[in-house]
């Protein structure tokens, strides 16, 4: 089966880079669930599609039940082959504005949304093998800017998901291929106004979601470039000696 | 359903579900017996693809993937060595995770034939009263290929096998060129629409035939078998000569299941095992184990790997596992054993391995900055010949009663096996590979073992079937001496390891014993 044969569930798809995935996706022919928290958001998606392409679907991510619900509701309409975790918060908050509640909320969303979508999702995908699935990061665990700490931790919590699933999968379902891609400083909402079109960064992540090589698994993405893993300069000579040297695959959109 | 399955008195209860016990199991729910297969390990998902991986060393995570999760603990030579052994636990055994070659046994393997001794005086079985156990386990596990055209026995047909690759053909043609008598090795594998060859890997589909899709799986579908997964056997219990119930734990739980028959079917590692672990009132030394012959005899098979180039100019289409020759298997009066393709093709990094092996044994062992310049040659060899295709030859080994599987109470993961490498076996090791490499002149051929290595997925032998109760645990049905309802369906019964990979012998013995279960249950015994 090909993955452009099933449905691709886009978190996040009300506005923004979620909206433009959905729409690259279906503009591709695919069949897509727009997957959002309000009714009004993902309606819109589905209304600026080609009628029926996208399905709109309301569930909270950070609700489990709400999720599995939304999935299983889905399975009735096809194979979930494609999942793009892209539903996420950025509360510009100071940590003394904080509370132990209000963070929480911030990484129920934004890693509990991934883990929640992705177990549903594995359900189908480990039935037939088969299924990809990006998570949507950044750089903000590396550097945390100020007033991000509850944003910097989820996000840099759900890159270490996707590694954790990588341990977990890649050996006995090499055909769940798992990515992480960080978009880059768009001109969304959550974004920055000079930032980059989102439908441009959309066009990357529809294709990088539909790229379809178990060599994927565990790699990570900027854009349209893969960040290799850090090697250092002995690593780096020995893999020439040993005719391994890496080299970073693009997203050919 | 665990509820029913406890309170069920069973008319067979199959103690592990991998080759053996997988297609005993389907024989027996066939003939329209109620089944229940406990298997140690778990159902898995049916579109697993994983290999075994001696490198993953969680037990947790092992358990999940139908690893046996415990280590082996092996003295060998007097020398204490710990390590993942190639052994599953799960359904279908270590059988979901085989290469699928599934060869008949030679007429010397089974009993004497003139010019040729058996090291045991011979099985209770003779060769041509298994040829049509053998038939059937053929049919039953889809084997396809071609006849040794060396051998002298009538050939059952087989399914043809795919067309072979350009890299076989070659070295098909270049073997006949030396004088050898190369045919299509007798694999398992259906082909299906999109196979992908899972040699040494769980098959998503049932296209490979092992323990689990051409036994559990067609047995659960008779709706007269059911199997219950990550349940540990603790041990069997009864009486002097009969078993009545065996004590499980699963999820935290201990419970006792019951039949009229038990078969145990836990591999020649883990049978022998559960055995001395039930030792009891009745059974002092344990179950069926009156002679003190549980656990010995343990066998395996010596691997002599090498890479064999192709011909120069041979098209590099990727490895086959096509080829077996037999060439070699009885030679100049010695018990040797099959050659045959792994599967594999060696490139540079298998060349630089074996050079470093090498190395490390050599006088310049001590200087390991030279060690890098392996590296060259290696690098030479894979940019002029190519790449190489993997064989191995299998050698016998003989049974010795100090060679054995013990039990550890305290350490019951561990599985603990004690080998000596015989001096018989060193001397005619050295003398195999001469042959082999005397037999493929005019090849380029390069040994990629050096060390005797014994081959653990293939342990055998370790409850001797015989016709003495002094000097064997089995009879020639299989059932253990003295102990009317118990059988044993896995490799641990053969008397002799054989010079092929034990699986069809496994097979084609677990339909044999099912039908003996058959027939005593309609005789009224």
């Amino acid at each position: 089966m090909k993955l452009k044969d099933g449905i691709a569930v886009v978190t996040g798809a009300g506005g923004g880079l979620g909206r433009a995935l959905a729409l690259d996706l279906a503009a591709r022919g695919m069949r897509v669930a727009a997957l959002g928290r309000s009714a009004g958001g993902v309606e819109e998606t589905a209304a600026m599609g080609r009628a029926g392409q996208i399905l709109p679907v309301v569930a909270d991510v950070a609700d489990a039940r709400a999720v599995r619900a939304a999935f299983a509701q889905l399975a009735e309409a096809g194979p979930v082959t494609v999942l793009i975790n892209n539903a996420a918060v950025y509360p510009r908050r100071d940590f003394l504005d904080e509370s132990g509640e209000s963070f929480a909320e911030t990484v129920a969303i934004n890693l509990g949304g991934m883990v929640n979508c992705t177990r549903a999702a594995l359900d189908g995908m480990c039935e037939v093998g088969r299924g990809r699935i990006v998570n949507v990061s950044t750089f903000a665990d590396i550097a945390p800017l100020p007033a991000s700490s509850a944003y910097a931790v989820s996000k840099g919590a759900g890159r270490i998901f996707s590694r954790a699933l990588v341990a977990d999968l890649a050996d006995r379902f090499p055909g769940i291929v798992i990515s992480d891609w960080m978009p880059g400083m768009l001109a969304t909402r959550m974004g920055v106004a000079q930032g980059l079109d989102p439908a441009q960064a959309a066009r990357w992540g529809a294709a990088l979601a539909l790229w379809d090589d178990p060599a994927l698994n565990g790699a990570v993405f900027e854009m349209d470039r893969e960040i290799l893993p850090p090697r250092g300069l002995k690593g780096r000579i020995k893999d020439t000696l040993l005719m391994r040297r890496r080299r970073a695959r693009v997203i050919e959109t | 359903m665990s509820s029913n399955i406890r309170n069920t008195l069973w008319d067979v209860i199959v103690i592990g579900a991998g080759m053996g016990g997988g297609v005993i199991g389907r024989r027996l729910a066939e003939r329209g017996l109620k089944v229940l297969f406990v298997e140690k390990g778990p159902q898995g998902y049916r579109a697993e693809r994983q290999g075994l991986n001696p490198e993953m060393g969680d037990p947790v995570a092992r358990r999940l993937r139908g690893y046996w999760p415990g280590r082996v603990r092996a003295r060998i030579d007097g020398r204490a060595s710990e390590f993942f052994g190639p052994i599953g636990a799960g359904v279908g055994g270590s059988s979901v995770f085989y290469a699928a070659t599934l060869e008949r046994p030679e007429r010397h393997d089974l009993e004497p034939v003139e010019g040729r001794p058996h090291p045991t005086g011979g099985w209770p079985v003779g060769f041509d009263s298994m040829r049509d156990w053998y038939a059937e386990a053929e049919d039953l596990l889809h084997v396809c290929g071609e006849a040794d055209p060396l051998s002298p026995e009538p050939a059952d047909p087989l399914a043809a096998p795919p067309p072979l690759s350009g890299v076989d053909r070659a070295l098909m043609q270049s073997l006949r060129g030396a004088g050898l008598n190369p045919y299509r090795q007798h694999s398992a594998i259906r082909y299906l629409e999109g196979c992908e060859d899972c040699l040494g890997s769980k098959c998503p589909r049932a296209c490979k035939m092992d323990g689990r899709s051409a036994g559990v799986e067609p047995a659960l579908a008779t709706g007269r078998a059911a199997l219950l997964a990550d349940c540990e056997v603790r041990r069997l219990c009864g009486t002097a000569d009969h078993v009545s119930h065996i004590e499980v734990a699963r999820g935290g739980e201990t419970f006792e299941l019951r039949a009229r028959h038990f078969v145990l079917a836990g591999g020649a590692l883990g049978s022998p095992r559960l055995l001395l672990a039930s030792a009891s009132e009745a059974w002092p030394e344990g179950c069926a184990n009156a002679s003190g012959m549980v656990g010995r005899n343990l066998m395996f098979h010596l691997n002599e790997i090498f890479a064999l180039w192709p011909p120069r100019g041979t098209p590099q289409d990727g490895p086959g596992k096509a080829i077996s020759l037999r060439d070699f298997y009885h030679w100049q009066g010695q018990r040797f054993g099959t050659v045959q393709a792994m599967g594999i093709a060696a490139g540079y990094g298998e060349i630089v391995h074996a050079l470093n092996g090498m190395f490390d044994r050599s006088a310049l062992r001590n200087l390991r900055a030279l060690r890098h310049l392996t590296r060259l040659p290696a690098a030479v060899a894979a940019r002029l010949l190519g790449r190489a295709q993997v064989f191995v030859g299998l050698m016998e080994d003989l049974g010795y009663s100090e060679n054995r599987v013990t039990w550890d109470a305290r350490a019951p993961e561990a599985i603990d096996i004690d080998y000596t490498l015989n001096p018989e076996l060193l001397a005619r090791r050295r003398a195999f590979r001469r042959a082999i490499k005397a037999g493929l002149r005019g090849h380029r051929a390069f040994f990629l073992t050096h060390a005797p290595e014994l081959n653990f997925g293939h342990p055998c032998g370790t409850l001797r079937m015989g016709d003495d109760p002094a000097t064997s645990v089995l009879d020639a049905e299989c059932r253990a001496h003295g102990i009317g309802n118990l059988h044993v369906a896995d490799a641990s019964f053969m008397p002799s390891s054989m010079g092929v990979n034990p699986s069809l012998t496994i097979a084609a013995n677990a339909l044999r014993v099912a039908e003996g279960i058959v027939r005593r249950r309609e005789a009224g015994e």
